[in-house]
């Protein structure tokens, strides 16, 4: 196996309780993340998605553990790993151009402003956006809005994409025709994406892992699951993938009621949070033609 | 239909203002005294017209204040000693003094407020004072300000610095403590570091706010320049209020009143369209 | 006719109205040609002279006992200040030639103000700008913070400043009195039936500064007729130019104010004037002019130029004939900014009294530099009659400091003289005698007062 470009081991955050004692959020999150791999975290709201991007991102510290990267713990944001947020996060004050330029001038100070412009163009075609390059935020539709915080987060070129909900809030034709595009463009440039969601079908759709979370609080990995459709699947065609129903239905059950009593599941049995059960849900008929 | 309320609106305001001018000028018409046509003519050689009737001198008519007005527009710019100039030289010292007075609290309080909006520990330690030192008048400056700077002229620029300090100060520093987190995230996430930050993210992200506390500290500014100059006197738009009340001369203090609101509203506009340029939508 | 009244003559009568000096027959005797020059070393001399003996009973027993030559050649030769004639006499340039004079726009300035535009100033050598200011409190702190060289104060305020009332102790002086005279009571024209001040309770007055000759006038006036001021009406500090306005709105019935103010009133036929401020003490002081000590010890060629100056307008605006073209002079809006014919009326005499009638009084304003001490003295009774200083006061002393006289007695005994009694009353204020060297008698001899 390849040497993980990332390595979340032993991540806790804890907060204090009023009153005395402290309330732990997750604890024992151990999760490598290989180059080129699009890795989605599932779970409730209150399990501490975003708190775990926000770690990997530098945004916010671990009470215990650590991000590891080439060996070395992370101590802040880096331009190495971009985030796309949730809300589009552009500033509004700036036209698209102007939002996606400020990030490739972060990362190049040096470029002429030439070069930033041209380079910048390349990514907003890229997402599809030539043309409203000089639109303000406010001009702009929601799916534009996240293209242009896709656009931001691809131009300079991070080593690794963090995605904290970003299709959430757009309406369902939406979301799914950018889906489709960033599956498109993340494979083409085999981008290593860390995605959190809390839609399964999203998950289905990009990820190659998709990382189970129990309920908070004292949320864990409950376990990883393999992406069991084709490459070359389609928002429009792959629920007609025979692993499609299997794959949903796990991860649905798991959602509706594992993620509850995963707690009392384990109780007694071994459970090593530095090697849970990775899972490959597969039609009945398969299983039994093995 | 906008062209045609535009107008509508236009005519309206005309009416309300012709029929301002036609009770004003009812309401001053000459009237009959009671000791009419029985006055020592040596006694009325002394007197106004109006005393010499036996009655108290009128309020000015439309069309005398017309005229008065004239009069200043004509000539705005005359000197003739130091306590008489033309209306327009008044009104470039009050300008002058605002503009100083609000340009030095603009360059204090911008940069303390940036501080104070970014340091919690600042703003804890700080709020006190401003909120002991925002609520006063600030005229009741001006005797401390006399006494201390020991220039009137100077006294008067400190005022309007005072005033104006406080919309600016507590605008910037409310505007830079809410920016947006995502907004900082984003910063941070592109490792933007300090001025960079202040300069593209912050500033720009607060200047809505600040641009409104600029605005309500010009407006204050333009107010108190007026009551300063009246307290302290030699020159200025307040100065010449004063020395036309002296006079009890309705006439050109109505000129300066007129005056001083087309200034006051020119200022607004100023700073209206100046806020139009950093406005964003979110 | 002489100016000014002469107080070497031991001639010189004491009582009557005769304060500007006009009508004393001996000061006419005095010679008339005397140039500018000559009459500027005289009014050092006598200033130093009425210095010395403040009180004109004493200073005419000193005159009479030695002879005037000999008194003169004495206290040149004993005080010191007599050095202040000499700095006259050798005409020292000035240092400083550009100042600025702060006034307050009343007759009462006439003579600082009027000395710009008729060139009192230039013909010293001197370029001065005028500055109207707007209140008493403001030509004070900017004389203080030295924006104006010299100003226009009520006769109280050298007092105040040097006695650090209000503002720090700052040695002050107010080498000349501007005016006397000159102030009215003006009553609403609905009260021209109530000329009985009796009948004024529950009246509104305003005067135009607590510590002001206005104010104590007034008080007097009214307890003499057995008003009491605190109780029985409202007396509140106006400032000049509000006083007009306030009387149309109906919202004071009368005031005693400083002129044009009271003409002005008359002129928009809002009101009367009830009396001159003279008919109750013919020749009181009102208004001073007044620089620094440091001002005076710093640049005494500067000093001795602009009271040259001032006291040659002085003596000029004295004279009727040339009141008319003073009135002239002062009106326009850089200084008076009133009618013509308002300032006219006050200069000259010849007035509308607001009732219809035309009356002729050329003392209703005098211009006489001589600072006084007993009215220094008077004032002081006044200030605590109505509780505005409370304990015990050393009048002689404070009225000393100010009126720029050292102490007589003192020098008088080194020089080996015997210094004589001073007992007798200088004037009188509504017929009731002051003497000087009475004050707490005087204070504890009227009926209405306070503590």
């Amino acid at each position: 196996m390849t040497k993980p470009l990332i390595s979340v081991e032993a991540l806790a955050k804890r907060y204090p309780k009023r009153g005395g004692g402290e309330t732990t959020v997750f604890e024992d999150i151990w999760l490598p993340i290989h180059p080129g791999e699009f890795v989605c975290l599932i779970g409730h709201s209150g399990c501490g998605k975003t708190t775990i991007l926000n770690v990997l991102a530098g945004l916010d510290r671990p009470t215990d553990g650590a991000v590891i990267v080439d060996g070395r713990e992370i101590s802040g944001p880096s331009l190495d790993r971009a985030v796309i947020f949730q809300g589009h996060s552009l500033l509004p004050w700036m036209t698209a151009l102007e939002n996606v330029a400020f990030a490739v001038s972060s990362r190049h100070p040096e470029w002429s402003r030439e070069k930033v412009r041209e380079h910048c163009r390349f990514y907003l075609n890229l997402v599809h956006l030539s043309g409203a390059e000089d639109k303000k935020p406010s001009e702009l539709s929601g799916g534009m809005k996240q293209r242009v915080g896709i656009a931001r987060a691809l131009a300079i070129e991070p080593k690794m994409l963090l995605m904290d909900e970003p299709f959430s809030a757009l309406d369902a034709l939406t979301r799914g025709s950018l889906q489709d595009e960033v599956r498109r463009i993340c494979t083409e440039t085999r981008q290593t994406v860390f995605m959190i969601t809390h839609d399964i079908d999203e998950a289905m759709l990009l990820a190659d892992r998709i990382v189970l979370m129990t309920n908070g609080p004292q949320a864990k990995i409950a376990e990883v699951v393999e992406n069991t459709l084709p490459p070359d699947r389609r928002p429009a065609t792959m629920h007609k993938h025979p692993n499609y129903y299997p794959l949903r239905n796990h991860l649905l059950d798991f959602l509706v009621t594992r993620s509850k009593t995963f707690a009392q599941d384990i109780a007694g049995k071994p459970y090593d949070p530095r090697k849970v059960p990775v899972v490959r849900p597969v039609p009945a008929e398969a299983l039994a033609a093995v | 239909m906008t062209a045609s309320l535009t107008l509508r609106a236009g005519l309206l305001s005309l009416l309300i203002f012709a029929a301002f001018v036609g009770a004003w000028h009812v309401a001053t018409l000459p009237t009959v005294g009671a000791a009419a046509g029985d006055v020592d003519p040596e006694y009325a050689a002394l007197v106004s017209g109006a005393a010499a009737q036996g009655a108290k001198s009128a309020f000015p008519t439309p069309m005398d204040v017309a005229a008065t007005i004239w009069g200043h527009l004509k000539d705005p710019f005359y000197v003739r000693g130091a306590n008489d100039q033309g209306v327009g030289i008044q009104l470039a010292y009050s300008l002058g003094r605002v503009l100083l007075g609000y340009a030095i609290a603009a360059a204090v309080a911008i940069p303390l407020g940036f501080l104070i909006g970014m340091s919690p520990l600042l703003h804890r330690a700080l709020d006190p004072f401003i909120q002991i030192l925002k609520p006063i008048s600030p005229l009741a400056w001006m005797p401390l300000a006399l006494y201390t700077i020991k220039d009137s002229n100077i006294s008067a620029i400190f005022v309007i610095f005072i005033c104006s300090l406080w919309p600016m100060l507590i605008n910037t520093a409310f505007g830079v403590a809410s920016v947006r987190k995502e907004w900082l995230n984003v910063a941070a996430t592109l490792e933007v570091g300090g001025l960079r930050k202040a300069f593209r993210v912050i500033l720009p992200a607060a200047a809505p706010t600040i641009m409104t506390g600029m605005r309500i500290s010009i407006g204050i500014a333009w107010l108190v320049i007026v009551a300063a100059e009246m307290l302290v006197g030699g020159t200025g738009i307040g100065y010449f209020v004063w020395n036309e009340w002296n006079n009890l001369s309705i006439g050109n203090i109505i000129t300066a009143i007129l005056l001083i609101g087309l200034v006051g509203m020119a200022l607004d506009l100023a700073l209206a369209r100046a806020a139009r340029l950093v406005a964003y939508v979110e | 006719m002489s100016v000014f009244q002469n107080p070497f003559d031991s001639r010189f009568r004491l009582t009557g109205g005769c304060s500007c000096g006009r009508h004393a027959t001996e000061a006419e005797h005095a010679a008339e040609t005397r140039d500018a020059d000559e009459r500027a070393a005289r009014v050092v001399e006598g200033a130093v002279m009425r210095a010395l003996f403040p009180h004109d009973a004493t200073r005419r027993a000193f005159l009479t006992a030695v002879g005037a030559g000999t008194a003169a050649a004495a206290v040149s030769a004993l005080f010191p200040l007599a050095t202040a004639t000499e700095v006259f006499a050798q005409g020292l340039k000035p240092e400083k030639t550009d100042l600025k004079v702060g006034f307050i726009p009343i007759t009462c300035a006439t003579p600082i103000i009027m000395a710009a535009p008729m060139g009192f100033y230039e013909k010293q050598g001197l370029k001065v700008d005028v500055v109207k200011t707007a209140g008493w409190a403001v030509i004070r702190d900017k004389a203080i913070n030295k924006e104006y060289d010299a100003a226009h104060m009520l006769s109280p305020m050298p007092l105040a400043i040097s006695m650090g009332a209000g503002s720090n102790p700052i040695p002050w002086s107010a080498p000349a009195i501007e005016n006397v005279n000159g102030q009215a009571i003006t009553l609403s024209v609905k009260h021209k039936d109530r000329r009985d001040p009796k009948s004024w309770k529950g009246m509104k007055f305003a005067v135009p500064f607590d510590y002001s000759m206005h104010n104590y006038l007034l008080r007097y006036y009214l307890a003499e007729h057995g008003i009491d001021p605190d109780t029985d009406v409202q007396i509140r500090a106006v400032p000049p130019p509000e006083m007009v306005a306030n009387l149309r709105a109906d919202n004071i019935d009368g005031f005693l104010a400083p002129d044009p103010v009271n003409q002005r009133a008359v002129y928009d036929g809002v009101g009367f004037i009830h009396m001159l401020s003279k008919e109750m003490w013919a020749g009181h002081p009102c208004c001073v002019f007044s620089a620094s000590k440091q001002f005076v010890t710093e640049t005494p060629g500067t000093y001795q130029a602009l009271l040259k100056a001032i006291i040659e307008a002085t003596a000029y605006a004295q004279k009727a004939e040339n009141r008319k073209e003073i009135a002239a002079a002062i009106a326009p809006a850089n200084y008076l900014n009133q009618p013509v014919t308002v300032v006219e009326q006050v200069l000259t005499g010849t007035y509308a009294d607001g009732l219809g009638g035309v009356k002729k009084d050329p003392e209703r304003i005098g211009f006489d530099p001589f600072p006084w001490e007993s009215f220094g003295v008077w004032i002081l009774t006044q200030m605590k009659r109505w509780g505005q200083i409370k304990g015990d006061v050393d009048y002689a002393r404070i009225a000393n400091e100010v009126f720029l006289a050292t102490d007589a007695k003192r020098l008088m005994a080194e020089a080996g003289l015997t210094p004589p009694e001073a007992t007798t009353k200088t004037f009188s204020v509504m017929g009731k005698p002051f003497d000087p060297s009475k004050p707490e008698e005087y204070v504890a001899s009227f009926a209405i007062r306070r503590g």
